[in-house]
């Protein structure tokens, strides 16, 4: 009995503390907390006033904003007017939210502008110069075509130039041949050594009558690749054996005086003819004068192509 | 001498105090005037709303703000003023939060027109500038 009476009397003593205790922290849990949707509203304006792209845009609703938040924030015994009063203050952030949003795209048009009349400028500016270039361009095909042009009149002035060297040098040639009394024969060009050259019965060159042997050595020096063929000739006075061998005399004296003029020996030939070949009648001492001669028959052809 | 009159009749304050309160609650139901103000401005902000197009742009915020003017006029019917004016309330925020979003979805597609029209451009002379050369 006594046990159980004292037992009771802890237990309502215990009670009492956790009532005390549930009211101290029922005191706590209702100081001034704001609602779960106003602590929302309010991070939501924080968020924006942050921003400072929109935090000084829109300022009246944003004051209204602020205020709203601050109503909501204040606590409720009602807790449809604390609902009622976080709806309103969501609201009004998103409204000032979405207005100084505006406010901004509105701010950006003049850059916007800015921008767009750059990029027509630009591309007024790129027709302009594409058109320039194009015009550049075509000019320069007109000056790479002139200078082909001028390249190929270049070439057909140098081809004539060439051909007018050619008829030149075949002048100059023919001119050469013409000094020395030279014909053109199916052998070649033919060089005919008068009598005069050579005392009578002898292969010495007379040293007056060296001119027209000096000039063929020139004329060969000047045209290294035609080889030569030296051929002696005499009358028909004395017997063959005679002038078959004074023929060939006369025709290595002539080939000597070549060389000696600087006339290569490989492109000398020298022959002996003796009487065999005339040219005029030798009952004549005219006739038989022209018929004591040496021919040097210059090759049409380069050794080369022999 | 007055106070001992109280004293002797301590129950006479028993009807006073029932008649000031039941007058209080009375008042305080059936005599308070509907909310005519801010229903009012929860209709115009959802008729301006509506002129700018909000149906196209923020049509959740404007249904809802209708839906709450519908709300709070049923809750005149009911005589339930102070709910009315709360919805009443909330109907203007909604229908106010319409027109702001719906002014900024169109400012945004000025931009973005703005935008584009420069990007055309641009990519023009890219390609004039890649076919020249």
């Amino acid at each position: 009995m006594i046990t159980r009476t004292h037992t009771r009397g802890i237990a309502s003593r215990t009670a009492i503390a956790v009532a005390v205790t549930a009211a101290l922290l029922a005191g706590c849990a209702t100081a001034p907390k704001p609602s779960a949707g106003a602590m929302n509203a309010r991070n939501k304006l924080i968020q924006l006033q942050s921003n400072p792209e929109l935090a000084n845009r829109a300022a009246v609703a944003m004051k209204d904003a602020d205020k709203a938040v601050q109503a909501a924030e204040m606590p409720q015994k009602d807790k449809a007017q604390e609902q009622h009063l976080a709806l309103i203050a969501d609201r009004k952030v998103d409204t000032a939210r979405a207005l100084a949003e505006t406010a901004l795209a509105e701010s950006q048009r003049t850059a916007l502008n800015e921008q767009r009349e750059k990029a027509r400028l630009d591309s007024r500016t790129e027709e302009a110069d594409s058109a320039k270039l194009q015009t550049a361009m075509a000019r320069a095909d007109g000056a790479a075509q002139k200078l082909a042009a001028d390249q190929s009149k270049a070439d057909a002035d140098a081809a004539r130039t060439d051909a007018v060297n050619s008829q030149q040098q075949a002048a100059t040639l023919q001119r050469q041949l013409d000094e020395m009394n030279a014909k053109v024969t199916d052998r070649g060009v033919v060089l005919t050594l008068g009598d005069v050259l050579f005392t009578s019965g002898k292969a010495d060159l007379k040293a007056a009558s060296t001119g027209n042997l000096n000039k063929l050595a020139k004329f060969l020096g000047e045209y290294p690749e035609r080889t030569v063929m030296v051929e002696g000739h005499t009358d028909n006075v004395g017997s063959d054996e005679y002038n078959q061998a004074l023929s060939e005399r006369r025709a290595d004296g002539v080939k000597a005086y070549l060389i000696g003029q600087g006339v290569s020996a490989v492109r000398l030939t020298a022959v002996g003819k003796g009487k065999s070949v005339a040219i005029a009648d030798n009952t004549s001492a005219e006739g038989r004068q022209q018929n004591r001669r040496v021919e040097v028959v210059v090759s049409n052809t380069p050794i080369a192509s022999r | 001498m007055h106070k001992r009159r109280l004293r002797k009749h301590p129950d006479a304050r028993l009807p006073l105090a029932t008649a000031v309160l039941a007058t209080l609650f009375f008042a305080g139901c059936a005599s308070a005037p509907p909310p005519t103000a801010q229903l009012q401005a929860a209709q115009q902000a959802i008729a301006s709303a509506e002129t700018t197009e909000a149906g196209r742009y923020a049509a959740a915020e404007l249904g809802a703000a209708r839906t709450k003017l519908a709300s709070a006029n049923a809750a005149v019917t009911e005589e339930r003023m102070i709910v009315a004016g709360q919805f009443a309330d909330e109907a203007r925020a909604e229908a106010e939060l319409a027109s702001a979003k719906t002014a900024n979805a169109k400012a945004i597609a000025v931009n973005d027109d703005m935008k584009r029209s420069t990007g055309v451009l641009v990519d023009e002379m890219k390609r004039s500038t890649g076919g020249t050369k």
